[in-house]
């Protein structure tokens, strides 16, 4: 872990956020469906770099979210979870292929839906499930892998970056 | 970097197993203080989060959508020139028709002076101290719906402060910072306001539904009238606790019965929540709050 690579995934976050916040939820949102782009940060993050740095990367996603929500931790731990749970897969796939990556986030996008609509309206007393996934949950997973296919990408050139930046200081040092 | 210091400072890691219950412990004691913040005392938590956020976010937020707006007023203007031509032809006529009605409603506004005078009655916003202010972002996804503004504790606002648009009612303020507030809307899927019927002055409970969004609707339910009709006009109430009495909120829009002799259906709101933009956050009288 070094400072650099804390710092630029830091600016990413704060980046992301705003974007989504701004541009995405405002310009160009689709009768209120919305890419979900701060989870496309998150389980890029953790699909590149393991459970532990996604599961901080979700944490501090998610807290974002929160602040401006107005109940702290609750879109924190879901966002963590996920990223600790992507993580896990980190070991599994080669990420050379943009198709799985897609594919996680799409399922994961899927899965933090479900979740929300679980524990924001089932237990509420909203129990048309089908209505909610026809109108809501479906066309939220396929805005948000169509605008992955141009986020992930993003986020693995900036990753990259520092991958390299950080084997050649290693090589300057040892 | 010698390699001396290197092995002296060998990296201090804590398996990612432990640091996933000590944050998940850690979020469960956030959220189990600020779900019951009217019992116990947030701010001390929530004061330097809020300042955290109004120095990253909120000046981005607020240049990003300068931007966005501009971009997206271009493209708009583009598309809707020809549409503007033809409606032009129609607003013609419709002008001098409206010119003829306006003349003879003149005159019933005198009427309607001379009556107001008569009985006192001064429940227009007139005199309500209100701030203008910008919407700078709107929620995470489509589940509930929110928004934040680009005036805070800085310029007077509080939290439970109603906030207007287009002479409707948007909703009240429900998080707040140095130089923004998070707006919670009517439409919003958690959200419930209690109303009356202007004509009728029965109340009713209005609330937010996400299967109503999409036509632009908001529910409404528990109403005990039977004469009650298609366009009727919706005020907030004057038992609400959160909300200031006699804000417009909609008409009524589709009445259906309910078992128990009360009324539910659904409600046009005043407000275009779709192109939401500038709002008026009413500073004084303050909402009613039971203490």
């Amino acid at each position: 872990m070094s400072i650099r690579r804390i710092i630029i995934n830091f600016i990413l976050a704060i980046l992301t956020f705003v974007l989504h916040t701004s541009v995405f939820c405002r310009v160009l949102d689709f009768g209120g469906v919305t890419p979900d782009l701060m989870l496309i940060f998150v389980t890029s993050v953790a699909f590149l770099r393991g459970e532990k740095p996604g599961l901080l990367s979700g944490f501090f996603g998610g807290f974002l979210i929160d602040i401006f929500s107005g109940k702290l931790g609750f879109y924190a731990l879901i966002y963590m979870y996920i990223g600790f749970l992507v993580g896990k897969l980190n070991e599994v796939f080669y990420s050379q292929n943009i198709a799985i990556p897609i594919t996680i986030i799409s399922v994961s996008d899927f899965v933090y839906n479900f979740v929300l609509y679980v524990l924001l309206f089932l237990f509420r007393r909203r129990f048309d499930i089908g209505y909610y996934m026809m109108n809501t949950i479906i066309p939220s997973v396929v805005y948000t892998a169509l605008v992955a296919i141009f986020y992930y990408p993003f986020i693995l050139k900036i990753h990259e970056r520092i991958f390299e930046k950080e084997q050649r200081s290693e090589k300057k040092f040892v | 970097m010698s390699p001396v210091i290197r092995r002296n400072g060998e990296e201090f890691t804590i398996p990612s197993k432990y640091l996933l219950s000590i944050l998940t412990a850690l979020c469960v004691v956030l959220m189990l203080i600020t779900f019951n913040a009217d019992k116990i005392d947030a701010g001390p938590l929530t004061g330097p989060i809020n300042t955290f956020a109004s120095i990253f976010m909120t000046p981005l937020q607020r240049g990003i959508t300068t931007v966005g707006t501009k971009i997206k007023n271009t493209t708009d203007r583009l598309a809707e020139i020809s549409r503007l031509l033809d409606e032009n032809e129609k607003l013609k006529t419709k002008v001098d028709e409206l010119t003829i009605e306006n003349t003879r409603l003149q005159r019933e506004k005198y009427d309607y002076i001379e009556l107001k005078k008569l009985y006192e009655i001064d429940s227009s916003y007139e005199n309500y101290k209100m701030v203008g202010a910008t919407v700078i972002a709107k929620s995470q996804g489509k589940w509930y719906d929110s928004f934040t503004i680009d005036k805070g504790e800085d310029n007077g606002l509080k939290i439970d402060m109603n906030v207007l648009a287009d002479g409707g009612l948007v909703g009240r303020i429900i998080e707040i910072g140095p130089d923004f507030a998070v707006v919670q809307t009517i439409i919003s899927d958690d959200n419930n306001v209690t109303g009356t019927v202007m004509s009728l002055q029965k109340n009713l409970n209005v609330s937010g539904n996400l299967k109503e969004y999409d036509s632009g609707n908001i529910s409404f339910s528990r109403l005990k009238a039977d004469n009650v009709k298609m366009g009727d006009i919706v005020v907030t109430s004057k038992i609400s606790e959160k909300y200031v009495p006699d804000i417009l909120i909609g008409s009524i829009s589709g009445i259906e019965n309910e078992p128990d002799n009360t009324k539910r259906g659904t409600i046009t709101p005043a407000v275009d929540f779709e192109h939401l933009n500038r709002v008026l956050v009413i500073v004084d009288p303050e909402p009613y709050k039971k203490k």
